[in-house]
């Protein structure tokens, strides 16, 4: 028995609102569930804690029981009138002349070990009743948990005789009681210090016959900050009490606030019912999904393997979708793919959903089937934000597929929509490679254009115009791109010199450059002519979560492992944040840039701090690749760069916030270093607009129409119906 | 413990000098009218019923409840009463009561929030109850509930020491307008028992200050206090609450006067300004200064009765000096007007 005690008393003396005195403590704990009876006497102290319980497991009437269905102990001894006169037996009289059984046993069993002399009278319920019948009424109060009356009917008789003194029995058991109902209200209430401080209090109540209250002692423990303690109370009561089902509940309540592996501890008290089973298998399988469950949210949590195959036994036999679903979603972030696919496809046979289709369409464009994978969502694309990503995802992928698959007019024209809804520059991108590797330029020139005008930042965009144009032999585009982008674009700056691209810059190209560019040989494919129009305005490129696993499974394969990054060297993570950068996973690729700014060599570290910068850019951060730019000194041409993106940036973002003014300062501040591009001396133009500048608006937008630009056009006639309709 | 036990009483000794304890057993309040009070106003399980609100009970009825039985003599009532307050409201984690209790609603608490006039008058029956019937156990309950007191609602705001109607959603930090006040906690003859039970030279400055505040703060044409102010920017009636001298500032006069104010000036004032027809107290409109409505029970009425017993000596009208339960809170009023009038003021029954 000493192990529990010693840890409940634990919890308590941590708890600390009360000293007790121990013996008394202990004599309550033992009281409450041991089966005193036989030998007359409670159990001594240092009796090994597990004997009374499983001695009662084995016999018939567990504790607790002992209050509802009370059993026969036999009774054959002798009153003694000597011990009789000590021991208050009021109580026992009132519950007598009530014939309440449960309760006459229950007061017997508690005067036997306050009183281990005393004897029971031979046949309780013949014991004549109370003689005093104003402390009969006050008993038959208390019954009826009518305490406040009890405590008024005292003060009455006390008022009207100053001698009486009320039985301490009554008086300890209606603080207990009313300790008891103070406990569950403030329970009730979540007023959980108040809790734990009454339980504190009233060590009396914390046994196997008032489960409820330690359950509850247990959760006000976890509530206010100490779960080792409410895990204590649990173990307690597995420890020591031995009704089937308050042991089965005392789990469920433990597994609804602890973590697996706590629960999983307290597991190793599981008995053998008498059928022979364990007492807690029924729950088990519950058990199990929410330990799966629990892991889908926190990759890192591994799970005992044995209820990995619980909930397998149970999606292959049970039939519920949902347990195959809680399987693929197990796997899928542990990098089984296999696994997570076969169970997905379980799944959705069983009962489509998006979900499943989320899941399946995630395992398919990691096996390089985002044909498949777009097929299978695209039912689903607008259930959730998430399915909306991983269709988008998955029509990146599908355009990138080197060599290009033939897709189905129908399939790209419902792509094209969707991506035009969602305004998803990075599929746009896909489909300028796309269009261009089954040579129609035009097409091709629409959708990088509509990508950077989703993405104002996208170079590999800017790029595919530049090349396209370059096909089309339009050089005034090119020069125009090349404009905009001088200073940003190492490759687009060198377009037309030569062939072949310097190495260094080939590090940032998407994966789909490459393999676009080269299959320049005309291919019999759908049309894709589904931009209608050019988007308009400055609305910021969407940076939509997108599943971080499976980006892209086209060309490059060296990052699509999570990995922390600080496991690597400086060098391997500066080349695993380019690769990052290359699916279009900056938040991960900032990351990784970080450890590669502690790399011993002034070039690695410059590369980290500009990789780094361009990551924030890319995740809209525009202050954090402010910051992250001055972490190691940039050559001129890149600092250059990145300021002028930083501040382009920036004057986007305070244009769509609102704020005009802060606009024209980074625009103007731009203007320092560099030629204002013609998409920002529109963003310029605008925010004159906005502030009631007209003359100068119109002077800019005047501009602008002058060398062809539409915004400029468009900025004019604004300005101009404005002043018609004022005139 | 002894010690310190003794010099408590003899503090409240001192204090209460207008009301010797030992003269205690001659109750303020009648047998019968305390009585009829019971019969309607309290449930047999300990609850003080508001029967002009739902049947609900509250903090607040619970601390008139154990002030009245303190008053009518009768410990019995009192244990009662505080049994159930005890385990039904005082639950909260920072010792104080959870104010509203619902006989429908499970659990039966259905606002854990404090009011603070409830703590203030539970924690001063229990100062008084304690020392009259030389109750530890009362006497320490009642200090947890004034330290708790201390601790979550008297604060300091712009040099002056102020009571916050609760101890969540009044404060500075709670409200854009706050701190929020309402001057009818202020009840002023609790102050110097609370300061027994739990020594703080805060409650004195609540005593200063919060007459301070009802000489000060009056708004409209009647130049009344609102039930509830904001303090912040410039006093002025809390926005969310009605702009009126309403059913809460109407019992200031009778805080005042229980509390030993004599300033026949104030006093003079809120009779004047809230005299209706025929000896209604009124409600009144701030902004307008209009009458919304003229209250004619006895309860409310004997207010300003009292006011006019105190500054000019006028005896209180016959049916005035009787009373018969009617509502909840102006029975309550009744008996708490009642009772001062027959100790401090016997010439004016």
């Amino acid at each position: 028995m000493k192990p529990s005690i010693i840890a409940l008393s634990a919890i308590i003396a941590a708890v600390g609102i009360v000293g007790m005195k121990k013996p008394d403590y202990v004599r309550n704990m033992v009281q409450s569930f041991s089966p005193v009876g036989e030998n007359g006497s409670a159990l001594p102290l240092g009796q090994p804690q597990l004997q009374p319980s499983l001695r009662a497991a084995e016999e018939k009437p567990p504790i607790f029981q002992e209050i509802k269905r009370p059993s026969q102990p036999p009774l054959d001894t002798v009153v003694t009138a000597a011990t009789a006169s000590e021991v208050d037996e009021s109580a026992l009289r009132y519950f007598a002349s009530q014939g309440d059984a449960a309760r006459l046993q229950a007061e017997i069993s508690r005067l036997k070990a306050l009183y281990p002399d005393w004897t029971p009278p031979k046949d309780p319920l013949a014991i004549p009743p109370n003689e005093d019948k104003q402390l009969e009424t006050m008993w038959q109060l208390y019954s009826q948990a009518r305490y406040a009356e009890v405590r008024k009917a005292i003060a009455e008789r006390q008022a009207a005789d100053p001698a009486w003194q009320p039985p301490a029995d009554l008086l300890e058991r209606l603080s207990v009681a009313e300790a008891r109902l103070r406990l569950i209200n403030a329970s009730d209430l979540k007023q959980y210090e108040t809790v734990v401080r009454i339980g504190a209090q009233t060590t009396s109540l914390l046994t196997c016959s008032e489960v409820d209250v330690l359950w509850r002692v247990a959760e006000a423990l976890f509530r206010t900050g100490k779960s080792q303690r409410a895990t204590d109370a649990y173990t307690y009561i597995l420890s020591n009490c031995q009704n089937p089902a308050e042991r089965l509940a005392t789990i469920q309540k433990a597994a609804d606030l602890l973590p697996s592996k706590t629960v999983e501890e307290l597991l190793t008290k599981e008995k053998t019912a008498p059928d022979g089973k364990p007492e807690f298998d029924s729950i088990r399988d519950e058990l199990a999904r929410r330990f799966i469950a629990e892991a889908n949210a926190d990759g890192k949590i591994i799970v005992p393997p044995q209820y990995v195959s619980r909930v397998e036994r149970l999606a292959e036999t049970g039939g519920l979708a949902s347990d195959a679903l809680l399987l693929g979603w197990y796997h899928l972030p542990r990098g089984d793919m296999e696994a997570a696919e076969k169970w997905f496809r379980r799944a959705r046979d069983k009962e489509d959903s998006a979900s499943a289709s989320q899941g399946l369409a995630l395992t398919l464009i990691d096996r390089n089937m985002p044909l498949e994978a777009e097929n299978v969502l695209y039912r689903w694309r607008d259930a959730s934000k998430e399915a909306k990503a991983v269709y988008l995802a998955a029509t990146t992928n599908l355009l990138a597929v080197d060599p290009p698959i033939p897709i189905t007019a129908e399939v790209l024209k419902r792509i094209a929509t969707e991506v035009i809804k969602s305004r998803d520059a990075a599929t746009a991108q896909q489909f300028g490679w796309y269009a261009r590797a089954l040579n129609q330029p035009q097409t091709a020139v629409q959708w990088f254009k509509t990508a950077l005008g989703w993405k104002l930042d996208d170079e590999p965009s800017a790029y595919g115009l530049a090349i396209t144009y370059l096909q089309l032999n339009d050089m005034k585009g090119v020069s125009e791109i090349q404009h905009l982008w001088a200073g940003r674009s190492e490759r687009i700056a060198k377009l037309g010199e030569e062939e072949k691209e310097p190495e260094t810059v080939r590090k940032r190209l998407p994966h789909a450059e490459e393999t676009v560019t080269t299959q320049n040989g005309a291919r019999p494919a759908a049309r894709i002519d589904a931009v209608s129009k050019e988007p308009r305005g400055y609305a910021r490129p969407e940076t939509a979560a997108r599943p971080r696993q499976r980006r892209s499974a086209v060309t490059v394969r060296g990052c699509r492992t999570t990995i922390n990054p600080q496991t690597l060297s400086p060098d391997a993570a500066l080349a695993r944040g380019w690769c990052l950068m290359e699916l279009n996973r900056p938040v991960e690729a900032a990351a990784a840039f970080e450890v590669g700014l502690l790399g011993a060599s002034a070039k690695t570290r410059e590369d980290a701090a500009y990789g780094q910068s361009l990551a924030y850019l890319r995740s809209g951060l525009a202050s954090k690749a402010a910051v992250a730019a001055v972490k190691a000194p940039q050559n001129r041409q890149r600092a250059l760069e990145l300021q002028t993106a930083i501040l382009a940036d920036k004057a986007v973002a305070a244009f769509d916030a609102g704020r005009p003014r802060e606009t024209l300062l980074a625009l103007d501040q731009l203007k320092q270093i560099t030629p204002e591009r013609t998409d920002l001396m529109a963003l310029r133009g605008y925010a004159y607009l906005k502030l009631k500048r007209y003359g100068d608006a119109r002077r800019v937008f005047e501009a602008l129409a002058a060398i062809g630009n539409t915004d400029g056009q468009r900025g004019v006639a604004i300005i101009h119906e404005m002043f018609h309709g004022n005139d | 413990m002894e010690k310190l036990l003794a010099a408590l009483l003899a503090g409240i000794v001192t204090l209460c000098l207008q009301a010797p304890p030992a003269e205690a057993q001659q109750p303020m309040i009648s047998t019968e009218a305390w009585q009829a009070y019971k019969t309607k106003f309290l449930d047999p399980g300990g609850r003080i019923i508001d029967d002009g609100n739902g049947n609900i009970s509250h903090s607040e009825g619970q601390g008139y409840g154990l002030l009245l039985s303190v008053l009518a003599g009768s410990p019995a009532d009192f244990e009662l009463i505080w049994t159930f307050t005890r385990t039904e409201l005082v639950l909260r984690n920072d010792g104080l009561a959870a104010w509203k209790w619902s006989p429908g609603a499970k659990p039966h608490v259905t606002d854990v929030n404090n009011a603070t006039d409830g703590d203030i008058l539970i924690a001063y029956a229990l100062g008084l109850a304690g020392q009259q019937w030389g109750r530890r156990d009362y006497t320490a309950a009642g200090a947890a509930i004034a330290s708790a007191i201390l601790a979550k609602t008297v604060v300091e705001e712009g040099g002056r020491t102020l009571l916050l109607p609760g101890a969540m959603g009044f404060s500075a930090g709670d409200r854009r307008d706050g701190p929020v006040i309402n001057p009818s906690y202020w009840v002023f003859e609790a102050f110097p028992v609370l300061d027994q039970l739990a020594p703080s030279p805060a409650w004195g400055k609540l005593r200063s200050d919060g007459i301070a505040f009802v000489d000060e703060l009056r708004f409209g044409p009647k130049q009344l206090p609102a039930d509830w102010i904001s303090l912040k920017p410039d006093p002025r009636p809390a926005s969310g609450f009605p702009a009126e001298y309403g059913y809460n500032a109407l019992r200031i006069p009778l805080y005042l006067v229980r509390g030993a104010v004599t300033d026949r000036q104030l006093l003079s004032r809120f009779r004047q300004s809230t005299s209706g027809a025929s000896g209604a107290i009124t409600i009144v409109d701030l902004s307008s200064g209009a009458t919304r409505s003229n209250l004619t029970d006895p309860g409310y009425r004997i207010v300003n009765h009292i006011l006019a017993c105190v500054v000019d000596k006028t005896a209180l009208p016959a049916d005035v000096k009787q009373f018969t339960p009617t509502l909840y809170y102006p029975s309550t009023l009744h008996l708490l007007g009642l009772s001062f009038v027959a100790e401090k003021h016997p010439e004016c029954l």
